[in-house]
């Protein structure tokens, strides 16, 4: 007699099924975004849904985010690669990547009949065995500072050959370093704001220090403002209101009405008499100012910016160190920001307000130009990635060579490690080195060259002693990474490797699928 | 594969839509708006932007067109062609087995290649050689549907700029020229105003002026009606007599208000419109008129910052604030009736700014829409000149040097690069072919005579359209500024390489 453990509708899939269906969502994924990789690779189109929007793009972290899932496996790749945006902001594609390559080895093994446990145990031992390698091979510059920017340099040129600034990756790598070394080693990179203008080529885009509104100065305030002394508000600048539902006024006749206006004007005009006693000469409210304070303000002479919006109101107060206040009754406790000079720009059709000479120093402003928006989405997207790349190398000084040269030496490492290990694990941790290999062979892939030959002469090299060969993906043929500059964050191939490892191990163990009952949902 | 097919056929069949409004002989399209309103013009941005294209890709080329309209504003049409032009020669080398990011980067070297041709190509110009400037307006104007007005329209598109200008200038911002339209006589009667022109039309409701002389201007951001704060409100009456009072009340309100602009001594008032409530009531209106002050009523308020920097005055937003030395002076306000049309025009200001104001008129409201936006691309056609002070020849010319160039420069290279330039070469002889097709002229003869001019030296042959034949172009003054025809290239290219570097098509939330 058969009974009922689980609710109407949850399922459970077991053992060989759920390993299967683990494995194959995973494989999808992997295959999915293994287009996209290296300096080959191709872009993708996203459209939504809801809104039909569509974004084009070849960040894995972008394509994965916004693809619907019903797959555990696969959401964890997802996650994988979304912690890996968040840590290092790049690399979001290689780790899905790594981690499917090393589950279709792994789906081998399994039909092979070893245990999951036991290829859990050789990836382990492989895994160390990788990383040793890769701290081996990883090299230090921060001491030199020429040395180090060309480090930077390098890595902000590999990670944006990979996208869609390939072209211009030169001008856009030195743009990146530049903003980079202004932050003086923090990583904060909200201090470094990018504005997007359609119209125009990308090599049009540049970098300016200082901060840009995207708002237009007032009618009556002057245009140009030097030594400028800020406050940054969010204050209602309309008329004070009581916020009472319903509160009104009863009067017998015409003139109080006008009088209870008049009170209205002289309760806005104390108001600007409070903000003006601050000693200011320019006045930034987050929301509308109308007609009549804008005019008494620009009687005293300071200059009135309004409906900055929230963004703009607290990066403003950010990097002009002021305070965002809402009340003015006491003048000596507000914080005040400052800069040497404010003035009207104009980019493409659209005028903007710089605040240049500000008192964050390492405040500045990428302002992108392109053709399309798509065009200028993605070029943003892509130099976020090289900007928090760049940023955590600051912290974490040390570099690995790029071009599939680093895998490589990862897994003939591997290879080494795995003959000195008794029993199946070695045949999992060969698997393991396998995986690796496959990075360079879908390098060569998305190339459009030879993967199978390209791929043996390169570990042929590397077993000859030439450890910065690797992968010339300009003309298709194995090279000296360290001549052509192709260099990697070690924190960002470390973190591939591990959380591609971990991730590979998490889905391994996992040997039984529960799905819950789906939530009930009203009719609509 | 499939992929990228579907992106070319959308991208190919957006190009083709706006492909016969190319040229002086071009073809104009009647677009209906999902409003019922009814658009007819050959600007490709309009037509593009109205176009509710569907496909991502056929998105991307009406974006293309729109950043080449913020770009240079003219040759929006050129660089949709282009595209699909170039897209097309593509797809001819993916079939042939070719790496999709093997041609997007040759064809990037290829524009960087051709915009240094172009460059040496360009003859530079002096922003005080007005009759070049001219020339490249009526260039741009002669490929629109107002071509036979050129000659009205461009003297006034390159005087409204060169009056903004000053020597160092490197950019001009259009919203400092107005353009007025008004319904009624023809084009011909467009012209640039001396002085500032009003959208609004006077007060004459209450028997107001329409005639000032030595007018002092005020504009006004407060309403000159019953007060009403910004809490809710009501007055309660009692009985008869206190409802007199009310009224009267009110009536002194505004006329104490009226007075105290009498004294000032403004003559002229500008309200501007408020949502609140009535900018301007009846009794105040015959208030103002008893004290002879004309009043145009509903000014935009994004129209206050335009008046207020041309007539020199500075925008008043209460009674109290109310100072003579905020108004502003003119000789002249009167509101004038030719043809129908009435404007209201301000002239002899004391404390002019940089800003224009021209009024265009038309028969109907369909021509004058076009005509607006022809003028408009003959504004920017001068822009371009200000920002890149260099002009080349138009009639296809270019196109056909740089193609020439760009396939000698093919046979020093080698591999698929070279495949790729020649391909690319061949595909800019689009333009060209396109404009001897829109003429109703035989391509196939036109474009291999064209070739073989300039292989026999002459760099500007081109096709004379009017004629139907080749001619030096220079000589017919058809020019066109370098940034319209760089900006093409280097935009189209963009577009089409991240087109081709597609290879999948993800549905997302």
């Amino acid at each position: 007699m058969s009974m009922n453990i689980f609710g109407a509708e949850a399922t459970e899939e077991k053992a060989e099924n759920a390993r299967l269906s683990s494995f194959v969502g995973a494989l999808a994924l992997g295959d999915l975004v293994k287009s996209t990789l290296g300096p080959k690779g191709m872009n993708k189109i996203l459209q939504s849904g809801s809104t039909g929007d569509i974004t084009v793009t070849n960040d894995g972290a972008t394509i994965l985010k916004s693809i619907q899932l019903d797959n555990a496996a696969a959401k964890i790749l997802v996650n994988i690669s979304k912690v890996q945006d968040d840590e290092v902001g790049d690399g979001t594609t290689s780790v899905c990547v790594l981690a499917a390559e090393l589950l279709r080895e792994a789906e081998k093994l399994v039909a092979q009949r070893i245990h999951p446990q036991t290829i859990i145990e050789g990836y382990r031992i492989a895994s160390a065995a990788a990383l040793k390698a890769l701290e081996k091979s990883a090299q230090d510059h921060s001491s030199d500072p020429t040395q180090f920017r060309q480090d930077l340099f390098n890595i902000a040129r590999t990670t944006l050959s990979s996208k869609v600034l390939s072209q211009d990756k030169d001008y856009f790598a030195n743009l990146a370093v530049d903003a980079v070394l202004r932050l003086k080693g923090s990583t904060d990179l909200e201090h470094i704001q990018i504005i997007k203008k359609a119209g125009g080529k990308l090599t049009d885009s540049y970098l300016d220090e200082g901060f840009i509104l995207d708002k237009t100065i007032a009618v009556n305030s002057p245009k140009r403002l030097e030594n400028a002394k800020i406050l940054i508000a969010n204050t209602s600048m309309d008329t004070d209101k009581i916020k009472v539902f319903g509160a009104r006024l009863k009067v017998d006749s015409t003139g109080k009405l006008a009088e209870l206006e008049r009170a209205e004007r002289e309760k806005m005009k104390a108001k600007v008499d409070a903000i003006a006693a601050h000693g200011i000469n320019c006045f930034v409210n987050r929301q509308l100012i109308y007609n009549y304070p804008e005019s008494l303000l620009a009687e005293k002479g300071i200059v009135v910016i309004e409906h900055a919006d929230f963004e703009g109101v607290e990066r403003l107060s950010l990097v002009t160190g002021g305070e965002i206040a809402s009340t003015f009754d006491r003048p000596d406790l507000v914080k005040l920001g400052s800069c040497e000079l404010i003035e009207e720009i104009m980019i493409g059709e659209d005028k903007l307000i710089k605040f240049s000479g500000v008192a964050a120093g390492e405040a500045c402003t990428v302002v992108l130009r392109g053709s399309t928006n798509q065009m200028i989405d993605e070029a943003e997207r892509s130099l976020h990635d090289a900007l928090s790349v760049l940023s955590q190398t600051v912290k974490e000084t040390r570099v690995v060579l790029g071009g599939g040269c680093a895998e490589m030496l990862m897994s003939c490492a591997v290879e080494e490690a795995a003959r000195t290990v008794q029993g199946k694990k070695a045949i999992a941790a060969e698997a393991f080195s396998r995986a690796l290999r496959q990075m360079p062979t879908i390098l060569a892939d998305n190339a459009g060259y030879d993967s199978s030959d390209l791929v043996a002469k390169l570990r042929a090299a590397h077993y000859d002693g030439q450890a910065d060969a690797g992968l010339n993906m300009n003309e298709g043929i194995v090279g000296s990474m360290k001549e052509l500059g192709v260099t990697e964050s070690y924190k960002l191939k470390r973190q591939v490797v591990l959380s591609a490892s971990e991730a590979a191990e998490m889905i391994l163990r996992v040997d039984d699928i529960l799905r819950a009952t789906p939530r009930r949902r009203e009719a609509v | 594969m499939e992929v990228r097919l579907s992106n070319m056929v959308a991208a190919k069949a957006i190009s083709d839509a706006v492909r016969t409004s190319l040229g002086p002989r071009g073809m104009d399209k009647m677009i209906q708006t999902s409003k019922g309103e009814v658009i007819i013009t050959n600007d490709g941005a309009t037509i593009l932007k109205s176009i509710q294209a569907l496909h991502p890709a056929a998105k991307m080329l009406v974006d293309l067109s729109a950043a080449q309209d913020i770009e240079a504003g003219d040759g929006t049409t050129s660089v949709v062609v282009l595209a699909g032009s170039l897209l097309g020669a593509a797809e001819k080398m993916l079939q042939k087995g070719m790496h999709p990011t093997v041609i997007a980067e040759s064809f990037l070297k290829a524009s960087a290649k051709a915009v240094e041709y172009l460059e040496e190509l360009s003859t530079p110009i002096d922003l005080k050689d007005k009759s070049a400037l001219l020339r490249a307006a009526t260039t741009s104007l002669n490929s629109k549907i107002v071509s036979q007005y050129s000659s009205t329209l461009a003297p006034i598109a390159v005087q409204a700029v060169t009056r903004l200008i000053t020597p160092t200038s490197s950019n001009v911002d259009l919203r400092d020229i107005r353009i007025v339209k008004k319904v009624g006589g023809t084009i011909e009667d467009t012209e640039l105003v001396e002085g500032v022109v009003l959208n609004q039309n006077v007060v004459v409701a209450a028997g107001g002026l329409t005639r000032i002389e030595k007018a002092k201007i005020g504009i006004i951001q407060f309403q000159l009606s019953a007060p009403k704060p910004d809490m809710d409100n009501t007055v309660i009456i009692n009985d008869y007599r206190q409802m007199d009072k009310v009224i009267k009340e009110g009536r002194q309100y505004l006329l104490n208000i009226c007075k105290k602009i009498k004294k000032a001594n403004c003559n002229v008032l500008l309200i501007q419109k408020s949502i609140l409530r009535d900018a301007v009531d009846d009794t105040s209106l015959t208030f103002l008129k008893r004290l002879n002050i004309l009043v145009v009523k509903d000014v935009e308020r994004d129209e206050i910052e335009f008046l207020s920097k041309s007539l020199g005055c500075k925008p008043i937003a209460d009674i109290e604030a109310f100072t003579e030395d905020k108004l502003g002076y003119a000789d002249l306000i009167e509101e004038t009736n030719v043809n129908d049309i009435k404007v209201v025009r301000v002239t002899g200001v004391k404390n002019p700014g940089r800003t224009v104001s021209i009024l265009a008129t038309g028969s109907n409201s369909l021509v004058l829409e076009e005509s607006e936006r022809s003028l408009h691309d003959a504004l920017c056609v001068v822009r371009c000149l200000v920002k890149k002070r260099a002009l080349i020849a138009g009639g296809g010319a270019p196109e056909i040097h740089i193609s020439r160039l760009l396939s000698q420069y093919a046979h020093t290279l080698k591999g698929m690069e070279a495949y790729c330039f020649q391909a690319y070469a061949d595909a800019l002889e689009v333009i060209p072919t396109t404009l001897a097709e829109n003429a109703g002229l035989n391509p196939i003869a036109i474009v291999t005579e064209l070739r073989n001019r300039h292989a026999l030296g002459e760099r500007n042959a081109g096709i004379n359209v009017r004629k139907g034949l080749i001619s030096n172009i220079l000589e017919e003054d058809v020019v066109q500024p370098l940034l319209v025809s760089t900006s093409a290239i280097e935009l189209s290219t963009e577009t089409v390489c991240l087109l081709l570097k597609i290879d999948d098509y993800v549905q997302a939330r």
